[in-house]
């Protein structure tokens, strides 16, 4: 299908246009850098020693520093929440750009990675050149400490050296553990490994410290390549020989100052008469200038969030549904949560280091402070969870309620956190799709429904959820039923259009239970024809603009996607956002 | 951290170390720098690296993901049996791999890449894991009547002997009513 028309441009334009300029900013950098060492004047010696290799290795460090200060910016969670929640701050555009915020710092990622690569080639090719072109005309200019000194012993003994063979390992850990196969699997190895970014930054500042390579500062009364009345300069700066095979078009038209050739000037018919020794001194690091600003700012978060998670949550109950998912209940004071957001857990008693992310099901609001998450028992840190959790509440009924709840082990939240779920209520008709447990984001927005719905601009929903079990539509069967009777009392019964799918049976249970009259006519058998609910979605709502929220599996999601993409001849406009978790 | 399978990340490093030596040993041999000896040496090594540590071994708990035409190197490194097993095995390979690649400046990163990668398959053999080859599934055939039947039956239903099967003979003329009609009177 050929993807065009405006719900393609609505769907993807912005993202792609981001990407582009994102591009666009990173060939600049690499450009200007390499043209500055290429041509630059203040460069001439420093680039006859060393040659190409100067201007690759600085031009990918420059991409490199760009990166490095743009990576950290899609991890600052607070602030993107908070870019999220403000109406005044973004338009919905921008908002949905921020779904993606976790493939900006992914894309940024692999680029660091592939620049490494030819910054760590560029200077293996300096360090060379260092020991080989050896000069003592300008010894301040050296890195090495004499002619054909051993390029392992410059690599592993100096500092920038070091500190970059360093930096490559962590890159190398780092980007190993990062693979989809690893994050899916093994997902403790990514995010222990993860965190050796601190030491990478750490390593990257020392890293620039020494200022290895330096410009010349006194231009003026030095101009390069000049003639020097009592020393004649050419014939004693040798010919870097690695560099001059491999590259024979670097001869002496492409380098002004002529480097093969010991009467540089005589073509040029003047000759420039120097006054003074070349004076060398290294610049200010410029990697300090770019990564201090995010890199502070990504610690500020951390230490605000830090503080805020601090004090532990009060469990008030513990519900445990069928299909091993369990329900926790709980207060906070000053917590605050809009529907579609999440919260990461943390539990020092089933593991000291281990948190993980939970969409809120149910929100605070100004009534009701309480708020719940629903996990499912999946993997060892919500086993261990679930058996500390029903062990306390399965103590003597005798003992009083409130005792009970302070034997519940502590548990502390961060967040909360924003997710693309948010957006639902902003759009006039929504389609939320869910698959299994992927329906709690929209549980959270079902429950502020239920508590008012007029005050927001949805004025339509359509509620797809699909589970391989029956006894799974328990876990909001009574969610379901009270807000669908409630839209009945209230004259509405059109506002949520529910649609449950039991994608696998055996043929045996039919009903979701007795009381569920509301869900059990709602109940269809096998997987949702997409084609035909998105056909007929947008017959029913002619020129409008539809947001589609897909929870749940990759296949669906992929499936939704391209559907949302396509045009249809009633001008609807689907506008996809997805929820990713891993 | 009880379950981490370390053996998965040794393999991705290894991988990896592998397309290091390689481009550092082309780039060695093309530029012909002093002592390329080594260079095509870690070109070699890097190639027998890189064909062993393709296919990825399956997991004890979930489904592994294979990499892209795995099929066909899984059922070659099957062959070597418990050399290719056992992770003491590959941990020591690694090892002796990567020594010979450190002497030349542009493969050395190589070198110390496929060790960090030979220091996690020890501990991966520490812990006891193994390398076992994912096997394709034998393709499900195709259910009769979409999935709805069951247990079809296996035997024919029960016949009446043959006397009872010859056909009666024809009734009187005169057809009689499944439902009873009483004729209105007039």
């Amino acid at each position: 299908m050929a993807p065009c028309g405006r719900s393609w441009l609505a769907n993807e334009g912005s993202k792609h246009l981001c990407l582009l300029s994102w591009l666009c900013l990173n060939m600049w950098v690499f450009w200007r850098t390499f043209l500055l060492y290429y041509r630059g004047p203040q460069y001439y010696y420093l680039r006859q020693m060393l040659g190409l290799g100067l201007c690759v290795s600085r031009a990918s460090a420059s991409v490199l520093n760009l990166n490095c200060s743009l990576v950290l910016l899609p991890m600052c969670r607070i602030l993107l929440a908070f870019l999220r929640g403000s109406r005044k701050v973004a338009s919905r555009k921008t908002r949905r750009l921020l779904d993606k915020s976790k493939t900006f710092h992914v894309t940024c990622g692999v680029t660091i990675c592939v620049f490494s690569v030819l910054h760590v080639a560029a200077h293996l090719v300096n360090i060379l050149n260092f020991s080989v072109n050896y000069t003592e005309e300008f010894l301040v200019l050296n890195a090495a400490n004499y002619r054909g000194e051993d390029p392992r012993k410059l690599l592993f003994t100096t500092v920038p050296g070091l500190t970059g063979v360093l930096m490559v390992l962590v890159l190398f850990l780092m980007c190993t553990a990062s693979t989809y196969a690893i994050r899916l699997s093994n997902y403790d190895i990514f995010w222990y490994t993860h965190n050796l970014f601190f030491v990478f930054y750490v390593l990257l500042m020392v890293h620039v410290s020494r200022g290895v390579l330096k410009c010349q500062i006194n231009l003026e009364e030095h101009p390069p390549g000049c003639f020097h009345p009592n020393t004649t300069l050419q014939e004693d700066i040798p010919v870097p020989e690695v560099f001059e095979e491999p590259f024979p078009e670097y001869a002496s038209e492409r380098f002004p100052g002529g480097l093969a050739e010991p009467e540089p000037f005589v073509q040029n018919n003047f000759v420039r008469i120097c006054t003074e020794e070349p004076k060398f001194q290294s610049h200010f690091p410029e990697a300090w200038l770019w990564i201090s600003g995010p890199l502070c700012l990504y610690c500020a978060e951390r230490l605000y969030r830090y503080i805020r998670s601090n004090k532990p949550v009060t469990i008030t109950s513990v519900i445990k549904h069928p299909s091993d998912v369990l329900e926790l209940r709980m207060r906070k004071e000053n917590f605050k949560a809009r529907p579609g957001q999440y919260i990461i857990l943390n539990c020092p008693r089933v593991s000291a280091l281990e948190s993980h992310p939970f969409t809120l099901t149910m929100c605070p609001t100004d009534t009701k402070a309480t708020f719940g998450v629903h996990l499912k028992i999946v993997g060892d840190w919500t086993e261990r969870f679930r058996d500390l959790l029903l062990l306390h509440s399965s103590q003597d009924t005798e003992i009083l309620p409130n005792f009970q709840q302070r034997n519940y082990p502590k548990l502390y939240i961060d967040g909360p956190f924003g997710s693309p779920s948010e957006e639902s209520l902003n759009y006039e008709v929504s389609l939320c799709v869910a698959g299994g447990i992927g329906v709690t984001p929209f549980a959270s927005i079902l429950n502020t429904l239920l508590d008012s719905w007029e005050c927001y601009k949805l004025r339509r929903l359509y509620f797809i959820w699909v589970c391989r079990e029956i006894q799974s539509f328990r876990w909001f069967a009574d969610l379901l039923c009270m807000l669908h009777n409630k839209l009945w009392q209230e004259n509405r019964p059109d506002y949520v259009n529910i649609q449950l799918y039991l994608s696998q049976t055996d043929g045996r249970q039919k009903i979701i239970g007795e009381k569920y009259e509301a869900l059990n006519s709602r109940l269809l058998i096998g997987r949702p024809r997409w084609k035909l609910l998105f056909d007929e979605i947008a017959k029913c709502n002619r020129q409008k603009t539809v947001g589609v929220f897909c929870c749940g599996p990759n296949e669906m999601s992929k499936v939704l996607h391209k559907l949302s993409n396509s045009s249809n001849s009633y001008g609807t406009r689907f506008e996809y956002n997805k929820e990713s978790f891993s | 951290m009880g379950r981490i399978e370390w053996a998965m990340w040794a393999n991705e490093q290894a991988l990896a170390s592998g397309l290091i030596l390689i481009t550092g040993g082309i780039v060695a041999v093309a530029g012909q720098f002093k002592g390329w000896p080594f260079a095509a040496y870690a070109i070699g090594a890097g190639v027998l690296v890189c064909l062993l540590e393709y296919p990825r071994g399956k997991r004890k708990r979930g489904s592994t993901m294979e990499r892209c035409g795995q099929k066909y190197m899984t059922a070659v490194v099957k062959v070597f049996g418990p050399l290719t097993r056992n992770y003491y095995v590959r941990a020591i390979l690694h090892a002796v791999l990567a020594v010979p690649a450190g002497f030349l400046l542009s493969t050395i990163l190589g070198t110390v890449c496929l060790g960090i990668a030979s220091g996690i398959y020890l501990l991966a053999a520490i812990r006891g894991e193994e390398w076992s080859p994912i096997e394709q599934k034998p393709p499900e055939r195709p259910q009769l009547g979409g999935g709805t039947i069951k247990q079809p039956p296996a035997m024919p239903p029960p016949r009446p002997p043959a006397e009872a099967r010859k056909k009666p003979p024809l009734e009187e003329a005169g057809h009689t009513n499944p439902v009873a009609v009483t004729a209105e009177a007039e």
